[in-house]
């Protein structure tokens, strides 16, 4: 069989949707019915094979398999199932494994219909010129919809729905429709062996036996073992050590890469620093002229100090970050050092999400305790010197008076929502400073609203409220717009008359005051009380503007030592010595790691 | 005990140990006490857990005769419980049997605790006549809605019917306990019990803040007891401080007061490193510088299997830390020359924490170092930074 003809055999594509409306369990079936994964050893969605995905029910990173298909004619088809992660904060992963498609399942839940990631990403997909076609999904339950699904899919989307598949993933039904429909409707890859060599990268993680491992898909030309191949964002070669295709329960090497197919290869690599997301590889000896478009290295948009609860465990702390660093390049993290909480990192992640599964991995995978910083964002401050910096810590924010503009990022923000909630959520934005652009309905019950919010208020709880004013069915997207001035103002905290560096942040300044307010109180909260008294105070440079006073200690006292127990109250003093051990002296005041991180946890008393 | 023995000081083995015997019966449980007690036992039941006191008694004095000269009792404390629920012929048994093995002095404080309603004229006077010498009656409140709220089954005029009893069985040396932080108490209801109770002048007072532990009825419902915040508690024992000195009390200890020469000398065993052996079960004890205690299961006791659990040899170093912790709760503080008496060092080690503490909370002389007033309430404060019970 020529290369031409295997590659008629060939279909590339992805699933997408909003999140929980059944892309995994969708992908499972798939799985099951190409006889890929039987069911007795599928534990449950193979794709996302991170405990932490398993349990959020999200897709961190993308991961391919190679599905073989009988169609019911006999022809047999080879399926590259590509998964995308399915949060906002990865969407530059999610256009990079949609281009590595030839065309995308659109999941829709009958019962939902479609959300603001079914939107976003059926946007993505149309970028990338993808043949999409809608997938409607739960249609076992009572309150399915099929036919408002439907509309809604030619209305907001405009791409036809008619008798597109009607299926239960969790059941099975339908399945087989999803299956003739790929071979049908999606379109075999196109590409040319003989040209020079082009490879999309969609993923890539290390592996301490083989290296990092690359997941392509090849455009045009060979890959061979042996092969020298060069990374064209970068210039850096490698000689390629396998090749293969990923099965569904692992890598199985082959002899070569060809137009069309989805693989991976080994070159000996060390990090997924040198093999980013969107990257084009070609061969050394015989370059292609030009790279795939649309690469962009990954760009940290949020920052925070993360600190290891026990001093001593700095050094524990900095190498579970280089593993992690090691699969994920969007990742970044640099020593820095914090009177409050000794040594640590200041560390960028893509958002929110992405931070939080790197503190619950440190945490869960590395055994660590840690004590994060508020979040914030990377501000653009032009100073009078006519210098400007990019200030991604907020110890290192210029003082006022040598500021002649601060810029912070704004996105542009996509909310959809029940029409009931468009009150409340359209105050919310109004109170984080958005910029109101339209409001579109998609239908007679939802709406689409769109604001240019900044970044840093978003960080700032924004989902969870979002969420809470519309009982949960709001949903989110957005993305980065670009830098705009604002009147920025650094708020600092004083224990006791002395600063703590750790507690500072940067804040817009008409909510300087009710977040001085808010953080001062909840410090009172959740310091406790000492032999003496301590003040608590929020200022912006020398001027105070929010004060609070702990308390000096009236009672710390066994009164009761029964019976000659000696026992239990030493017990209790040697307790009472380790829970001191783990306290963190700021100047004569001491907190204790939980009270820092009660007190620096994003607002949840909205 | 012989193979295990911790630090003992210059002097050896003490000529007097304290008894303590655990009564761990009760007419129903309060909502605060995690202590070890049972309600509705028989008599058969605790006839047998009197006999097994008495053998252990028995078997313990044995022991000890082998390693060296067997010290006399200088101080019985029935503790509960509700030590009155035994019979006068029961407490007679158990007396009986600590003086024929260890002897009981002339002087001996012979103390028995004892809840309002749980004993009349007849038995009071009966416990004279045996010789206990000292009554420690659980008050806890002259109010009757703070008493329903601990779950006592006494109402006030109940402790003024057996402590007026008491007087007139002969009893001339009585302690009364009272509680303060209790649920809905304020300082003004506090300050009336204190007052009330003061106007009576019982010999001795006790003092406990209430502490909510686990596996209590209070504890299982701790989110909607409306307890004295931190502020309002100190203010009682502030309170409670002014208005005992008043009527003539001494705090001599954290949370104990008495009228000149009325302190408890069994308790004062405990505070100022004496030894003393504890019969029953839950009861602890110090000997030979090892300290032990019994499990707090009754049955397991009763039937004599192996109760004796948390062994544990104090060495020297520890020894010093627990002599200064315990020692710091007197309000004469710690006797330096005592300690190097005992140790042959002086206490350095702890001095040098504890001097950087301010003299509004410690003071330190040639002779004594002890807490002020105000250190004493957040003694812990300071101790758990100064002490270091860790190898």
């Amino acid at each position: 069989m020529t290369q031409s003809d295997r590659m008629k055999k060939i279909r590339n594509f992805s699933i997408i949707a909003h999140i929980d409306h059944g892309k995994s369990t969708l992908a499972d079936r798939i799985l099951e019915s190409t006889q890929a994964v039987s069911k007795r050893e599928m534990e449950e969605q193979v794709l996302d094979n991170m405990d932490l995905e398993k349990e959020r029910g999200i897709t961190i990173k993308a991961r391919a398999v190679k599905l073989d298909y009988v169609a019911p004619d006999g022809e047999q088809y080879v399926f590259n199932l590509i998964d995308t992660p399915g949060h906002v904060d990865f969407n530059y992963e999610v256009s990079r494994s949609l281009n590595a498609c030839d065309g995308a399942l659109l999941v829709v839940d009958a019962t939902q219909g479609i959300e603001a990631q079914t939107l976003a990403n059926a946007y993505l997909a149309v970028d990338a010129d993808l043949e999409i076609i809608p997938v409607i999904n739960k249609i076992d339950l009572p309150s399915a919809d099929i036919d408002r699904a439907r509309n809604e899919i030619e209305e907001q989307i405009g791409i036809v729905a008619e008798g597109c598949p009607a299926v239960s993933a969790k059941t099975g039904l339908n399945i087989e429709q999803v299956l003739e429909a790929v071979v049908r409707d999606i379109p075999a890859p196109k590409g040319d062996e003989n040209a020079p060599l082009k490879c999309l990268i969609f993923d890539s993680y290390y592996d301490s036996y083989l290296g990092v491992v690359v997941n392509v898909r090849v455009f045009d030309g060979k890959l061979r073992v042996g092969d020298r191949i060069r990374l064209m964002s970068t210039g850096k070669e490698f000689d390629v050590v396998e090749v293969g295709m990923m099965e569904a329960f692992g890598l199985c090497r082959c002899d070569e890469l060809c137009a069309g197919d989805v693989g991976y290869i080994t070159a000996s690599i060390k990090s997924v620093g040198d093999t980013r997301v969107g990257d084009t590889v070609t061969l050394a000896n015989d370059p292609a002229k030009e790279a795939l478009p649309g690469f962009k290295s990954a760009q940290p948009m949020v920052f925070a100090g993360i600190y290891p609860a026990d001093g001593a465990k700095y050094g524990d702390l900095r190498d579970a970050l280089d593993k992690l660093q090691l699969n994920d390049a969007a990742l970044t993290f640099e020593p820095e050092t914090s009177a409050a909480l000794g040594f640590g990192f200041r560390c960028g992640f893509l958002g929110l999400l992405h931070m939080e599964i790197i503190e619950e991995r440190l945490e869960r995978e590395f055994n660590l305790d840690l004590i994060t910083t508020a979040p914030g964002v990377i501000y653009e401050v032009k100073l009078r010197t006519g210098e400007t910096v990019m200030i991604d810590n907020p110890s290192n924010y210029p003082s006022a008076d040598v500021i002649e503009v601060a810029k912070e990022p704004l996105v542009k923000a996509s909310i959809i929502t029940p029409t009931e909630f468009v009150g409340g959520l359209m105050d919310l934005c109004q109170d984080r400073r958005g910029i109101f652009n339209d409001m579109k309905y998609l239908d007679s019950t939802r709406v689409e609203l769109h604001y240019d919010l900044p970044l840093n208020e978003i960080i700032y709880d924004f989902f969870d409220a979002l969420k809470s004013r519309s009982r949960g069915y709001a949903s989110l997207d957005y993305e980065l717009k670009g830098y705009e001035p604002s009147k920025l103002v650094k708020l600092d905290f004083l224990l006791n008359g002395e600063q703590v560096d750790a507690l500072s942040f940067i804040v817009h300044e008409e909510k300087a005051y009710s977040r001085a307010r808010r953080t001062a109180e909840k410090l009172k909260e959740n310091i406790p009380r000492q032999l003496f008294e301590i003040p608590i105070q929020a200022a912006i440079g020398a001027k105070v503007i929010a004060r609070e006073t702990v308390k000096a200690m009236r009672k710390d006292v066994l009164a009761k030592c029964y019976g000659g127990d000696i026992t239990r109250k030493k017990k209790l003093l040697e307790k009472q010595k380790e829970g001191k051990k783990k306290m963190r002296q700021l100047g004569s005041v001491q907190v204790s790691p939980e009270a820092f991180m009660a007190v620096l946890k994003l607002g949840d008393d909205d | 005990m012989k193979e295990i023995r911790g630090f003992v000081g210059k002097e050896g083995r003490p000529k007097n140990v304290g008894i303590y015997v655990h009564v761990p019966f009760c007419l129903s449980k309060c909502h605060y006490c995690d202590f070890c007690s049972v309600t509705g036992a028989d008599e058969a039941k605790k006839d047998a857990y009197v006999s097994r006191i008495c053998s252990e008694i028995g078997d313990f004095a044995d022991k000890i005769k082998q390693t060296g000269e067997l010290p006399q009792a200088d101080t019985v404390y029935f503790g509960g419980g509700t030590p009155t629920l035994m019979s006068a012929e029961q407490f007679a048994r158990i007396l009986e049997t600590v003086e024929s093995n260890f002897g009981i002095s002339e002087y001996a404080e012979i103390t028995a605790e004892c809840n309002p309603r749980s004993i009349g004229l007849e038995g009071l006077s009966d416990l004279r006549g045996l010789g206990v010498n000292r009554l420690s009656i659980g008050m806890q409140s002259i109010h009757d809605s703070e008493l329903r709220m601990l779950g006592r089954i006494h109402g006030s005029g109940d402790f003024l019917g057996t402590y007026g009893t008491a007087r007139k069985a002969g009893f001339d040396n009585i302690s009364v306990d009272l509680m303060y932080g209790i649920p809905s108490q304020t300082r003004e209801t506090f300050k009336k019990s204190v007052e009330g109770l003061a106007m009576l002048a019982p010999e001795h007072i006790s003092s406990y803040a209430l502490t909510v532990e686990e596996e209590t009825n209070f504890y299982r419902r701790r989110d909607s007891l409306d307890l004295p915040d931190e502020d309002t508690v100190g203010d009682m024992y502030d309170d409670m401080g002014e208005i005992l000195a008043k009527y003539g009390y001494h705090k001599y200890e954290i949370s104990n007061f008495s009228k000149e020469g009325r302190e408890s000398r069994h308790n004062l065993k405990y505070w100022t490193y004496g030894n003393y052996l504890g019969f029953g079960s839950a009861a602890h004890s110090y000997f030979d510088g090892v300290r032990f205690a019994h499990s707090r299961d009754i049955d397991a006791y009763i039937e004599g299997k192996g109760t004796i659990i948390d062994v544990e040899p104090i060495g020297k170093r520890e020894a010093m830390n627990e002599y200064v912790m315990l020692g710091m709760r007197l309000s004469g503080g710690i006797d330096i020359l005592d300690f190097k008496a005992r140790f042959g060092e002086e206490p350095l080690c702890v001095f040098d924490k504890i001097r950087q503490y301010s003299p509004d909370f410690v003071e330190i002389t040639e002779k004594r170092c002890r807490f002020t007033d105000k250190g004493t309430f957040v003694s812990n404060s300071i101790l758990s930074d100064v002490l270091d019970f860790g190898e």
